[in-house]
């Protein structure tokens, strides 16, 4: 069809329109595949790590070692596989090496260069701790006063996101790492390493009455599950987040970008009606002239979509590298795409546009020809029911001709307001992100937790703690009717180590009354100050109902704290009993020391991510204000189209073209701040519903409170967003004629 | 093609107000031949022009062209009777502004399934040496020929003109009235121009008056005067 031609020429001349389209289409498309195709990437290396490198389905810390002949008969007797794998925390300059025991049949090591250390000078470390330490193969480190030579590389199943201590909350490469050793290293070390046993089992559970007749044996310290542990779960929680996060982003500009097409669409359809009266008049079919004006959503489409898989698929690359540095999965897989992925990203959108534009086109084709080739006067001078209130019939033409410009076009008003308050919240939502890191360090670990070291024992304690040093007892608790585990603790109400505050209150005294909950913990279970908890314990058979007192600020991990006597007597323990005590000073590392948990080392490694944060922020950011510049840039762009015999109007008449701009341009000014005011608080609200909804997975809750700076900062960014965007349309206003206005008399 | 037309009635409905548009108008235009059809502003010419082309409907009476009935068609086939018969020229030229004269030529023949030859085509309007221009290169009376070179490539048995010549000097206008008159005499085609230019009647086979939706006269010239002949008004 020769109208194709018509179509290529109408692009070219508006290409501005029809590549802002497909350029937040693209955005759409490579956000969503990128992501997808890096979470698939990530998800598929989890799955065969796990499998093919038999990931553990528990472990537990005995506190006797238990002989091989006892794992033995449990294996027989339970149908599970049982393994003791002893490790040793080895110095290594600033920072932690786990050197482990070589396993022969759970969490066995992928060694992705080099060879397995053999003799009693060999280790091979994991790679991270490789690449931060600047450690080739063949070279030496010193380990606890030895040399040893690094022979390879390694990865553990059971180490995927790798924390020194369970509670860590973020992965730190400098401070911490994993090697194994051979059994001759080992032995060495006995003296000073730790053993654990670890377990699996075919269905990934626990066997039923496994863990009793483990506690008839020894005590157990510890016993974690490979579900509750985040060394192997977090992955999964990341996967499970990001997948949700994937099509969340995408899908809201593939609606912005679905909205400006059918914008575009029947703006277009508006200026041609003469034209399409006049091809039906010759006798054109509708479908026909459907198909025609179906070309645009093609090629806006196709280019967004196809562009968008190609940048996608090639951003996914370092994005999964991104993740390989969070998680140490070793690449069993490399760029997997999941198919749908692809149809996804290329269908949904097309069929979309496609959709859209043939219903926009519709209406206009069912328009009789002979009322297409009459001039629209007839319908634009309705006068909205608005424009009939007497405030805007006041004042001096200008006024009026200003206000009518907002009346007369609301759709622009209303997709203006829709473009500021879209790009706000994600402009806050990285400002508070930004922000609540400092603040979370800041309240949680400075002005609560005001203790330097938590040191925890292998068995209950209950001689009197040295000066300096606060007792406390430990212990996972289950809430009745909930799925939800907490950690409690059981505390000195006076203690000077945690002053448990929410808003600046201190609410130690409070625990008298019941018991105060970490603010996920509140979230998690759904409940607030007042309301009543019953707390289960996997110990003993003792139920126990308490108040919740308070919450607390305390914005990481489900914790709950009550008085030590009273969560001692649940426990079934002593009433003197702790198992572990905070202090100030740095601890020796005795006999009975289970774990010693350094706080600084905490706030380091999260100091040392704030790199990472900070970089997504403003990436987040920069999106936030490549979204607006579009959007507002081709609304803007659209008025001055649409005003052009007005203008032109004003030209002829005198006015300059910033007068004019100030005119018809300014007026959604107005608009945009009052999209901006309504945004702060949504933004607040939606990423505090946000943070709870995805508590559970993630166990902690970020401080979601819009700052005075962030507001300031965010008004000052949107403000200058919408200026670039009415100065990139002033050239749009400088090409109307002065003709323009005389030419449309004619007609 | 011959056309008859029989009691043919038309009312407009806007809003509260209605417009009969077309009272009882009965014609008969003879093939190949030339009609004018006079009248003042709102007497329903263009009304009668459009039911005649498909772009309308009448409510009742009864049009049969070329032996068939436009009764009761539908929308699709009302579509097909204007693709293979009708060529339409209006007064607004309605080209198409992304496109050049050539191609806005090709518009029309991409229609039919016997055009004539596009060269041939723009040469007969005069417009060959132009066809690569746009048309705001184009003055009135050239964006005119574009518009029947249009109309004309499809080889239309029926070539309907609504005052074809109001927004043109006489020089022009006149130039466009030869060049119909020529496609009537080359093509066989059958030409109705609707007009308030009395004087363009004379160069017509047969002449049609109206006054307020009603055909008042009817009458055959004995002698045809030529287009650059006529008086002009
Ligand atoms: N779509 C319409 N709606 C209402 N009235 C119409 C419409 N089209 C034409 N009319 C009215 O019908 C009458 C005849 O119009 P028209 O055929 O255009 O006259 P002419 O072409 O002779 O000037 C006029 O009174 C006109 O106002
Ligand atoms: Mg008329």
């Amino acid at each position: 069809m020769i109208l194709k031609k018509s179509m290529i020429r109408t692009l070219k001349e508006k290409k501005f329109q029809y590549a802002g389209v497909s350029l937040l289409l693209l955005l759409a498309v490579t956000l969503y595949v990128s992501l997808s195709m890096a979470v698939t990437t990530l998800e598929e290396r989890n799955a065969r790590f796990t499998e093919d490198y038999k990931q553990e389905t528990f472990h537990f810390v005995p506190s006797e070692p238990v002989d091989s002949s006892k794992l033995q008969e449990w294996e027989e007797e339970f149908d599970v596989t049982l393994e003791a794998r002893s490790y040793y925390d080895a110095d290594v300059d600033d920072s932690v090496l786990r050197v482990f025991s070589q396993t022969e049949e759970i969490n066995l090591p992928y060694l992705s260069e080099g060879s397995n250390p053999t003799d009693g000078s060999e280790i091979a470390v994991s790679s991270v701790f490789a690449e931060k330490n600047d450690l080739h193969i063949g070279d030496e480190v010193e380990i606890s006063g030895e040399r040893m030579e690094v022979t390879g590389f390694v990865y553990l199943p059971d180490y995927i996101y790798m924390i020194e201590q369970l509670t860590d909350l973020i992965s730190d490469a400098e401070k911490f790492g994993i090697a194994i050793a051979s059994e001759s290293v080992m032995d060495q070390w006995s003296s000073r390493s730790q053993t654990e046993i670890t377990g699996w089992t075919s269905d990934g559970e626990v066997p039923d009455g496994f863990m009793e007749a483990v506690r008839a044996e020894t005590t157990i310290l510890q016993f974690v599950e490979a579900g509750d542990n985040p060394r192997i779960q977090f992955v999964d929680t990341e996967i499970e987040g990001a997948k949700s996060m994937n099509n969340t982003l995408p899908l809201f500009i593939l609606a912005l970008a679905a909205a400006m097409v059918l914008l575009l669409m029947r703006r277009r359809i508006e200026m041609q009606r003469k034209e399409i009266g006049t091809l039906l008049a010759l006798g054109y079919r509708r479908n026909e002239l459907l198909r025609h004006y179906l070309g645009y959503a093609w090629v806006i489409g196709l280019s967004g979509t196809v562009l968008g898989l190609a940048a996608g698929a090639g951003l996914s690359v370092p994005l999964s590298n991104l993740y390989a540095n969070y998680f140490n999965l070793p690449a069993l897989s490399m760029f997997d795409f999941n198919p749908m992925v692809l149809v996804i990203g290329l269908i949904i959108p097309l069929v979309l546009m496609l959709s859209l534009t043939a219903w926009g086109i519709h209406r206009a084709l069912k328009v009789e020809p002979l009322t297409l080739l009459r001039p629209k006067e007839v319908t634009v001078g309705r006068k909205s029911w608005l424009e009939r209130l007497p405030l805007l019939n006041k004042g001096s033409f200008i006024q009026r001709f200003r206000l009518r410009l907002l009346v007369r076009n609301k759709a622009r008003s209303l997709y203006i307001f829709l473009g500021v308050m879209f790009s706000t919240v994600l402009l806050l939502f990285g400002f508070i992100t930004f922000n609540s890191m400092d603040q979370l360090v800041e309240t949680t670990y400075e002005d609560i937790m005001t203790y330097d070291y938590a040191v925890y024992y292998q068995s209950l304690q209950t001689e009197e703690p040295a000066d300096g040093s606060d007792p406390f007892t430990v212990g996972e608790v289950n809430v009745k009717g909930q799925d939800a585990k907490l950690t409690g603790y059981g505390i000195e109400t006076g203690t000077p180590y945690i002053h448990l505050l929410s808003d600046e209150e201190k609410l130690n005294s409070e625990l008298k009354e019941g018991a105060v909950l970490s603010t996920p913990a509140a979230a998690v279970l759904g409940v607030g100050a007042g309301e009543d908890i019953t707390l289960t314990n996997s110990l003993n058979d003792e139920e126990m109902t308490v108040q919740v007192a308070g919450v607390a600020d305390v914005y990481i991990g489900s914790q709950i704290y009550l008085p030590r006597e009273v969560f001692n007597e649940f426990l079934g323990y002593p009433g003197d009993a702790y198992s572990a005590v905070w202090q100030a000073e740095k601890p020796e590392r005795g006999a009975d020391v289970y774990q010693i948990e350094d706080k600084q080392k905490v706030i380091d490694s999260f100091e040392a991510t704030s790199g990472a944060t900070r970089s997504s922020v403003i990436g987040m950011a920069v999106f936030a204000v490549v979204i607006s510049v579009i959007v507002l840039t081709l609304l803007t762009n659209l008025i001055v189209e649409e005003n052009s015999p007005s203008i032109s109007l004003f030209k002829v008449m005198g006015y300059h073209n910033s007068e004019v701009s100030k005119l018809v341009l300014s007026v959604y000014t107005p608009v945009v701040m009052l999209s901006y005011l309504i945004s702060i608080p949504l933004a607040g609200l939606t990423l505090g519903q946000l943070m709870n909804s995805l508590v559970e997975q993630t166990g902690f809750i970020l401080p979601t409170d819009v700052s005075l700076w962030m507001a300031a900062t965010g008004f000052v960014v949107i403000m200058l967003t919408y200026a670039l965007s009415i100065a990139l349309s002033k050239r749009k206003l400088k090409q109307v004629s002065l003709q323009e206005a005389l030419k449309k008399q004619q007609d | 093609m011959a056309i008859f037309a029989e009691k043919v009635t038309k009312t407009y409905q806007s809003g509260e107000v209605t417009v009969k548009a077309l009272r009882e108008a009965s014609l008969t235009v003879p093939d190949k031949k030339i009609v004018t059809i006079l009248g003042p502003s709102g007497s329903g010419k263009s009304t009668l022009l459009n039911v005649i082309g498909g772009i309308d409907r009448y409510d009742e009476g009864q049009i049969v062209v070329d032996g068939r009935t436009l009764d009761g068609l539908k929308d699709k086939q009302l579509t097909e009777y204007r693709r293979k018969n009708i060529g339409f020229i209006f007064q607004q030229y309605n080209l198409i502004p992304t496109l050049t004269v050539e191609e806005n030529v090709e518009v029309g023949r991409e229609l039919s399934s016997n055009p004539l030859p596009m060269e041939d085509t723009l040469k007969k309007v005069g417009m060959l040496d132009k066809k690569a221009k746009f048309p705001f290169q184009l003055s009135g009376g050239e964006q005119q020929r574009v518009a029947i070179a249009r109309a004309l490539i499809k080889n239309p048995n029926i070539l309907l003109c609504d005052e074809p010549t109001g927004a043109l000097d006489e020089d022009t206008g006149k130039n466009i009235l030869k060049l119909l008159k020529y496609v009537n005499e080359t093509y066989g085609t059958t030409v109705l121009i609707i007009t308030h230019n009395q004087g363009i009647g004379e160069m017509a086979h047969q002449v049609i008056r109206m006054s307020s939706g009603e055909i008042v006269e009817t009458f055959e010239n004995e002698t045809l005067v030529d287009p650059e002949q006529v008086t002009w008004s």
